[in-house]
This record gives structure tokens, C-alpha cells and sequence, in this order.
């Protein structure tokens, strides 16, 4: 798609409709009518109640949806033109959609949801995911408050999960981007967000759109952005979030879209992490943590079988990545019965480090090493569950806050193979 | 017609009307101009008005009293001639005590001697009816003052025969579904007389008693008022107040049935007494209530659109045509002899009490952040004031009321975007002297400035030295000659005042646009609501092939065709367009 045209004509016109706008909510969908119905009349809500006096729009970047998905949001409009006694409203809520593409990408998406921010110079703004059913009229509020009235550039959301759901947030994501950053951002790959028009034109302009490549993992790299570009960022709980089953064939593109991007980031942002030590808080409204403990069907033999399997099959690779120690260790752990395996917290970083400098080095193609992390993240899974299958909340916190403490400390482990590299 | 001796001396053995022999040869003079008048215009005039609200008082005073007075609202009518206004409603100007400005009647038959005599009055009358403009007068049916004969007569013992004028109770706890309208100053609808030592009811000031109109005497002798007036000449009533006429418990005591035949009968009198006069009622009440006072064309010829007028305001600070389009799509359907009456300031508050408790804190917030601008529901100042005396505003604010369907009513000085002084009391600070000129007293009075009834505005933005009328004459620019071109566009084509109006719905939610339609006259509005330019796709292939010409400059637009019929406005900027094929 050309640079110059990347919205349809079709869509701008609608967004001249629309004009200036103080709040603007964006809502990425591709097949979605199952929960999107119910999902924009809480965000309509949301709206209503909280910012009645704004002018808002509701944006739908749908990546070509066959199940009528559009057509539920746009239905949501309020306007004179179909007057809803149902529903009361100072002034007019524009919901518009536009197809971006035949087949769904988040980074398309959320490109154009920045463009239409950036031509109705949307004071705030925020993004959904289409899949929140648990969201609530509140989220709206949480999400855009501190941008409108507290001047923010990004709120994090915080979530209410189980204490085994976002398990590559909680054992990677997390502490790596908290130890190597410096900032205590609990969900860096953010499913919803806030944003000020300020940073999200700033990203705009900046990431790099033309080569396809800033297109992936799109709202981490939005919060690295955030992070090295100096803006104000704030969290902000919003409750409950849904339990998603994953099959296992998704976590490689997950890794891709996150741990890829995050290890990608970190060359050009040597110069902004290389001098980070230590961590920081970041504002936050409500609990940053909160979690659930009920019982949790996971099938951990398979975890581990497939963590063994991986460092049998991918021996020959992990030989180019991982230091003659480290492999030597998860071979050792490979072998362990499973009542004995362990994957410990500091082999885990070490792991992850040594991943992150082979990915700069691209000893092999980097998508190898993405995918080469895939059985080891499902052995540190494995270890995860069982030592925290019996603990309180408190506790499963506290293991959470050692993994991150030994992030930062073996921080320098990392900079030091960097700095090898130079 | 010519009045009926016969009925004056019925009246006049009465005992409750005055019949004053000396006026009648010149109420005959009157009466034939009216006749005159009529003869020139149909009987609908009233939907082709540009109505002219002025209080004696506040326009011009003849005499260096310090208070406007009739003679001096005379020596004016040549320029409201010029406006191009096409009737002028006086407000009360009654002997009264005046703690309600007037609403608060002593008097119903005779006229304040501060503002002159009814010899006056009826020179006004004359020399308005000469140049074209009617006249329509305030008349209060619902109370009295407490210092009205009538309510001293009644009060002065539970015996006296005007006992039943009024309403009494021993207990101040009947009718409470009734709302205190007077939030401000009034705690209830009743009121303690210590001199009956029972209660009265008031639905306004507690020293505006109501009368009772379940008193065949009270009807009869508020017809009889009427008729006074009519006989004199006038040619409407204004009339106030007109939801409360009656009491029933259990009830809200507002819009009953039986205040419903009150006013039917009145209508029926007028009628086959004075046709071609009429009755415009005042009734601040949701689009659906005021439906019934106009009835089957046999209640009243026009009624006040009281909700439309906030939601104007509202719809210019939200940018956004939704609550406009919304009302007028609540708005029921009325008789075609019938017409809404559409204003945007007027003497009182910009009421605020029918719109929802979220509009409401929208429009303090928005119009009224100082709260001493507030008051009971509502917001007391003037159009120029309320609009940061924008020009672009206060031009499609009187776009919007000269174009959708209704009487256009201005109120005294917005014309010329008068200010107002919030420092005074009440509602008056937007009831303060005309600006004539920038001299000695705005040109108003020629009395020492102390004496004036109220003082004049002073302040840098809107004081008479900068806002007057004769220097917004000199200037081909000004307010004033927009304000007469516009009157005078909309006095072109009967279709502003008795067509039919269908919103078209762009896009753009700022975009407010509709068709006036009449036989096969139409005419198309378009309003930009917003603060910036904004391009609007219309859909008018329904008129294809149609030119649109602008009304303002008799230029021509390019000719209607398949496509969306796209126009670029500025920052609330208005078009009218006739179309017109050719």
C-alpha cells in the first residue's frame, strides 16, 4: 500500500464527517460478531457515562471480516438520523469502519487507528481488543482518564487474572523489559491501552511502516516508544480479565510478536537501556497485580515432554546460541524425571539473555532463534506451574518479583555479551 | 368592528369595568385602522410576523423621567419600521407595584402612569397600525398582585364577596404534586395571609396570588378585560402563565382539561368577536404538553417553543446539530392555522427547565460559569453576552431563528447586541435602557443618570458608547443592518413563515440542514454549527437539475446534479439557497 494513500478515500470521507474529536476508541476486529456486539455497547456506555460532553468516535480497523463484524459497530452510531429513544446522549457518536486489508494484521490496524488519531487530532485515545469480554464501561474510564485529565502519554492496563494465565508476560516480558528499561510495566504488550495524540503521532512518524517490519508486535513497540521517547506513562486496573485458551501452535507467532520484538528493539535502544540500572514504579491506578487461584487444568507433562524433545531435537542450534554452560545445564534439567525437573529462575534469565544476544548477532536466521525458544519457555512454564500451584497469591507474586529482581541483576551478563559483540 | 356599546355598558353596570365615554370616538379611529390593517393581510399575519418584544419602560423615555414611557415608544416606531419588525409585543405595562416587573397587576383596565396614560397607549396603537406593525400586549391571567383590589377585597374577610376570587385553604398542604416554579426565592405554593389567617395559593411570587378560575365571575370578568383591549385595538395577546389557570389534586396542577376549556372558551369569544386577533400563549412546557393549547385550531394561534431555544445553544457549543434536529423531531405536528413562536433571548432567564439534569450542568457550565448568571432554572443574560459577542454566532443564531419554521419574537436590543449588567438583581440585568446613541444617557432619557429606572451599560465591550443604535446605522456593517437584510430575506418568501421543514441529515453532524417548503417554492438552509470550516456532502438529487441561488446576494451555485451536492462552509457560516430550476 502506498505510504501517501494508506487511507481509502472511502474512509476519509468518513472521517471528515467525524472532524475533531477529543476521544477516539479504537477497535481492531477481524471476524469478531460473536462478542463485538456486546463489547461496543460497553465502550458506547462507557463513553456516555464518563465523557458525555466529549466528542468521541468509535474507529473499527477491520481486516476483512466475513461474519458481518462492521456492521454491528457502525449500528452503534448515535446520531439524529436514526434517533434511539433507548439511549440518551448530549451530542453525536460517530462509529465508522473501515476494511484495511483482506486478511487481519494488528499492525495495519492499529497504523490506521493512529492515522484517523492523527487527522481528528484525538485528544485521547485508546484501543480495545475485540476479544475483552470481560470489559466493562469502567475500562473506558480507567483507560482514558489519565490522558485527558491527567496528562499521561500511555496507560497500561493492570489486569485481575489467574495466576497462570499471561505466563510469557509474567516469566519474560515483564521482568525483561522492567530489568533491561528500568520501568515496572506489568502488560508491555498491552491487549488494550491508552494513548495521548501527542505520543501516538510521534509513533507514527517515527516506527517504520514502509518495510512491513514495524508492523509486528505492534503495541509493544508503542510502549518501548513510549518508554525511550520520554513520555508520561501510568497504569491503570481495569479488573477481571478472560481466560484465553492458546493452542500450542500459537505460541511461536506470540514469541515472534513479542519476544521478537522486544529483542529486536533492544539494538536501537542500546543506548537508552545500556544506561538503565535498576527499577522503577510507574504511576498506577489500583492494584498493578492482581490474581485468581482457582484450579487450573494444565497438561504440564506436556510442557515438559516438549521442553525435552525441544533440547534433543534443536541441540545443533541451541549450540549456536546458548554458552557451552547454559546448554550444558538444560541438558542436564532435560534429564531430570519429571517429579525433579526444575527450570530455576537464574538459568531461565540466562537463557533468555543469551537468546537476546544471539538474536542481535544473528548467529542464525533470527526467526530460528525465536522459534528455538519455544520448548524452553514451555520447560520454564512447567517449572512455574508447580512451584506455584500451592501458593497463595502473596506468594506467586513474590516468586514473580525474585524472576524480576534476577533480571536486573544479571543485567550486566547481558550487556557484557553485547559489548562482546562490539 | 365597532365596539359594542351595548356590552361596555353592560360591563359598566358591572361595577368591575370602567367605561371611559371620552375614549370611545378615538378607539373608533383605531378600530378602522385595524379594519385597515386586516383588510391588507390575511388572517394567518401571525405566521408571517417578525415579532418585536419591548418593554415600555426600558425603550425610550419622552418625558426625562428616567423611564421609558409610551409617547416615547412612539417617536421610536419609525425604526422598528426600518428593522422591518411587523409587530411589536409590549410586556405589562399595567399600574402594578412592580415587584415582578410589571407581572404583578393592580390594574387590569388601566395602564402604569409612569409610562403614561391610555390616551398614550392608544397613540401607540394608532401610529403603529399607520406604519404596518400590530400590537400585541401582555395580559397575566393566571394572578394578580396582592395589591389588586380584587385580593384585597378578598383577603379583608372570609365573607367578602371576592372571597372566591382566589384560592384558599386552611392548610398549606393541599396540591403538593404542584412543582415550586420560583425555586430561588419561594419555599411553597402557599402562602400565609394573616389578615383572613388562611392560606392563599401562588404558583409564582407568594405576592402574586392566583386567581381561581373555577369562579364563573373570574372567567367572566377576565374576558371581559380582554375585550377592553381588543375593543381598543390591540391585535394579540401574549398570554402568561397559561398552564396554571386551575387546581386539582393529585395532580401537578399544570395542562388540566380543565384549564384546557378555560382557553377554548376564550378562543370561541375572540372569535366571533374579534376575528383576526390573536392568542399566543406562554407555556414553558415539553413539545407534547404544548400540543393540546393549540387544540383543534381552537385554543391558541401560536405558543412559544420553549425547549427549542436552549437546545439552540446548546447545539452551537457541542457543534453538533443532534439536539436541534432531536427536539424538532419530538416537536408533534400542530393545526396549519397554527405556528410555533421562536425566540432566542427574551426578558426572563434562558430557562433551563426543559432540558435533562446533564444538559442543564452542560449549559451552566458552558453559558453561565459565573453563578451569579444563574437563576431559579435557568441562565439570566443576553444573546451578545451569551455568544462572547461574536458576530459569526450572534448572524447564525438569527439565521437559525428567521429560517426554521415559526414567528421569529427579537427581544429589544439584540439587535444591535446589546450587553447586559449581572450585577443587578433578578432578571434585570437584561432589562436596562435602549442604546440610542453614544450620548447623554445611550440617547434614552434626557433625565440626570441617577434617575433612570435602571442604569445604563457602561462597560468597555457593550456600553452605549460602543453599542448604540445611531452608530450601528451609520455603519453599513453593523448588527443592525445585517439583522434588517435578514428580516427582510426571510419577509421575501411566505415559505419561512408557513412552509413545511424536512432536515436533510449529512454526514456532518455539524452541518444543521433543511428544506423550507411551500407549493412549489423551496428553499434550502445550510448551517455550519462549528468554529471551523467544514465541507458537507448534501443528498439533493431529488432536485436535480435545480440552481441554487443564494438569497443574500442573488448569486448563482452551480446546478444540482446525480452526486452528493458538496459545499465548503466557514467557521458558522449559513447559506440559504432558493432553488429553482431553470
Amino acid at each position: 500500500m502506498e505510504d501517501g494513500n494508506f487511507l481509502t478515500d472511502d474512509f476519509l470521507r468518513q472521517l471528515i464527517n467525524v472532524g475533531e474529536v477529543d476521544i477516539l476508541v479504537g477497535l481492531p476486529t477481524h471476524n469478531n460478531a460473536k462478542t463485538v456486539g456486546a463489547i461496543v455497547h460497553t465502550i458506547r456506555t462507557g463513553i456516555l457515562r464518563s465523557f458525555p460532553r466529549e466528542r468521541a468516535v468509535i474507529i473499527n480497523a477491520d481486516g476483512g471480516s466475513r461474519d458481518g463484524t462492521p456492521d454491528l459497530i457502525t449500528g452503534i452510531s448515535i446520531d439524529d438520523v436514526r434517533p434511539d429513544s433507548s439511549v440518551y446522549a448530549l451530542r453525536t457518536l460517530h462509529a465508522i469502519s473501515t476494511r484495511y486489508a483482506s486478511t487481519p494484521h494488528s499492525g495495519v490496524a492499529l497504523r490506521t487507528i493512529l492515522a484517523a488519531a492523527e487527522l481528528l487530532r484525538a485528544k485521547a485515545c485508546i484501543v480495545i481488543s475485540p476479544e475483552s469480554e470481560s470489559i466493562t464501561p469502567e475500562w473506558i474510564s480507567s483507560l482514558l482518564r489519565p490522558v485527558y485529565y491527567d496528562g499521561f502519554d500511555l496507560v497500561s492496563p493492570t489486569y485481575r487474572r489467574h495466576k497462570f494465565d499471561g505466563l510469557l508476560m509474567t516469566n519474560l516480558l515483564y521482568p525483561m523489559v522492567r530489568a533491561l528499561y528500568g520501568v515496572r510495566i506489568r502488560e508491555a504488550y498491552m491487549p488494550e491501552f491508552g494513548f495521548s495524540g501527542r505520543l501516538g503521532s510521534q509513533f507514527l512518524g517515527q516506527n517504520r511502516w514502509n518495510d512491513g517490519s514495524g508492523e509486528n508486535g505492534i503495541e509493544l513497540r508503542l510502549t518501548l516508544a513510549a518508554v525511550t521517547g520520554g513520555f508520561r506513562i501510568c497504569q491503570s486496573f481495569l479488573g477481571e480479565k478472560d481466560h484465553v485458551e492458546r493452542r500450542a501452535a500459537d505460541l511461536v507467532p506470540t514469541l515472534r510478536q513479542s519476544v521478537g520484538v522486544l529483542f529486536s528493539a533492544l539494538d536501537s535502544d542500546f543506548p537508552v537501556w545500556s544506561s538503565v540500572s535498576g527499577s522503577q514504579e510507574v504511576p498506577t491506578t489500583g492494584s498493578d497485580m492482581e490474581l485468581l487461584l482457582d484450579p487450573l487444568r494444565i497438561n504440564r507433562k506436556r510442557l515438559r515432554d516438549m521442553f525435552v524433545s525441544g533440547v534433543s531435537e534443536l541441540e545443533s542450534v541451541f549450540q549456536s546460541i546458548l554458552s557451552p554452560s547454559t546448554l550444558a545445564e538444560l541438558k542436564r534439567i532435560a534429564g531430570l524425571r519429571e517429579e525433579e525437573f526444575r527450570y530455576p529462575a537464574e538459568l531461565w534469565v540466562r537463557t533468555v539473555y543469551e537468546f537476546a544476544a544471539a538474536y542481535q548477532k544473528s548467529v542464525i536466521n533470527r526467526d530460528h532463534v525465536i522459534q528455538a525458544l519455544a520448548p524452553l519457555f514451555r520447560g520454564r512454564v512447567f517449572t512455574f506451574v508447580v512451584e506455584n500451584r500451592n501458593e497463595s497469591a502473596r506468594d506467586v507474586a513474590k516468586n514473580i518479583e525474585g524472576l524480576c529482581l534476577e533480571f536486573e541483576r544479571l543485567k550486566p551478563y547481558l550487556l557484557d555479551m553485547w559489548k562482546s559483540k562490539e | 368592528m365597532l365596539p359594542n356599546l351595548h356590552t361596555d355598558c353592560e360591563l359598566a353596570s358591572s361595577g368591575s369595568f370602567k367605561l371611559r365615554f371620552e375614549t370611545v370616538l378615538p378607539t373608533i379611529w383605531s378600530v378602522a385602522r385595524r379594519k385597515q390593517l386586516n383588510s391588507n393581510k390575511d388572517a394567518l399575519w401571525y405566521k408571517d410576523a417578525i415579532i418585536y418584544q419591548v418593554h415600555v419602560r426600558t425603550f425610550h423615555d419622552s418625558n426625562g423621567d428616567g423611564i421609558g414611557d409610551f409617547l416615547g415608544l412612539e417617536q421610536k416606531l419609525d425604526y422598528l419600521q426600518e428593522l422591518g419588525v411587523s409587530a411589536i409585543w409590549l410586556m405589562p405595562f399595567f399600574p402594578s407595584p412592580l415587584r415582578d416587573d410589571g407581572y404583578d397587576i393592580a390594574d387590569y383596565d388601566s395602564v402604569h402612569p409612569s409610562y403614561g396614560t391610555l390616551e398614550d397607549f392608544r397613540k401607540v396603537l394608532e401610529s403603529a397600525h399607520q406604519r404596518g406593525i400590530r400590537v400585541i400586549i401582555e395580559m397575566v391571567l393566571n394572578h394578580t398582585s396582592d395589591q389588586h383590589p380584587w385580593f384585597q377585597e378578598a383577603r379583608s374577610s372570609r365573607d367578602s364577596p371576592r372571597r372566591d376570587w382566589y384560592v384558599w385553604s386552611d392548610t398549606d398542604t393541599l396540591y403538593k404534586d404542584a412543582r415550586i416554579i420560583f425555586l430561588d426565592t419561594e419555599k411553597s405554593n402557599w402562602a400565609w395571609d394573616p389578615t383572613s389567617k388562611s392560606f392563599y395559593w401562588h404558583r409564582f411570587f407568594s405576592h402574586q396570588p392566583d386567581l381561581n378560575y373555577d369562579n364563573p365571575a373570574v372567567r367572566e370578568q377576565m374576558w371581559n378585560v380582554m375585550k377592553f383591549w381588543l375593543e381598543m385595538g390591540v391585535d394579540g395577546f401574549r398570554l402568561d402563565a397559561v398552564p396554571y389557570l386551575v387546581e386539582r389534586e393529585a395532580t401537578n396542577c399544570e395542562n388540566l382539561p380543565e384549564t384546557h376549556n378555560i382557553l377554548r372558551e376564550l378562543r370561541r369569544r375572540l372569535d366571533v368577536h374579534f376575528p383576526g386577533r390573536m392568542l399566543l400563549a406562554e407555556a414553558n412546557q415539553w413539545p407534547a404538553d404544548l400540543r393540546p393549547y393549540f387544540g383543534d385550531s381552537d385554543e391558541f394561534h401560536m405558543a412559544f417553543h420553549f425547549p427549542l431555544m436552549p437546545r439552540m445553544f446548546m447545539g452551537l457549543k457541542l457543534e453538533d446539530r443532534k439536539p436541534i434536529t432531536e427536539i424538532l423531531q419530538q416537536t408533534p405536528e400542530i393545526p396549519p392555522s397554527c405556528q410555533w413562536s421562536l425566540f432566542l433571548r427574551n426578558h426572563d432567564e434562558l430557562t433551563l427547565e426543559m432540558v435533562t439534569d446533564i444538559e442543564r450542568d452542560y449549559m451552566y457550565d458552558m453559558y453561565a460559569q459565573d453563578k451569579t448568571m444563574r437563576l431559579n432554572l435557568g441562565i439570566r443574560r443576553r444573546l451578545a453576552p451569551l455568544l462572547n459577542n461574536d458576530r459569526r454566532r450572534i448572524e447564525l443564531m438569527n439565521g437559525m431563528l428567521m429560517s426554521l419554521p415559526g414567528t421569529p419574537v427579537i427581544y429589544y436590543g439584540d439587535e444591535i447586541a446589546m450587553g447586559d449588567n449581572i450585577s443587578l438583581g433578578d432578571r434585570n440585568g437584561v432589562r436596562t435602557p435602549m442604546q440610542w446613541t453614544g450620548g447623554w444617557n445611550a440617547g434614552f432619557s434626557t433625565a440626570e443618570p441617577e434617575k433612570l429606572y435602571a442604569p445604563l451599560i457602561h462597560d468597555p465591550v457593550y456600553g452605549y458608547p460602543a453599542v448604540n443604535v445611531a452608530a450601528q446605522r451609520e455603519s453599513e456593517h453593523s448588527l443592525f443592518h445585517w439583522m434588517r437584510r435578514i428580516i427582510a430575506v426571510r419577509k421575501s418568501s411566505a415559505v419561512f413563515g408557513r412552509g413545511s421543514i424536512e432536515f436533510l441529515y449529512p454526514a456532518n453532524h455539524r452541518i444543521l440542514a433543511y428544506l423550507r417548503r411551500l407549493g412549489s417554492e423551496s428553499v434550502l438552509i445550510v448551517n455550519n454549527l462549528s468554529s471551523a470550516a467544514q465541507a458537507v456532502e448534501l443528498d439533493l438529487r431529488r432536485y436535480k437539475g435545480n440552481v441554487l441561488i443564494e438569497m443574500f446576494g442573488n448569486n448563482l451555485f452551480p446546478r444540482v446534479g446525480e452526486l452528493p451536492y458538496l459545499l465548503t462552509l466557514g467557521p458558522y457560516q449559513s447559506y440559504w439557497f432558493r432553488l429553482r430550476r431553470v
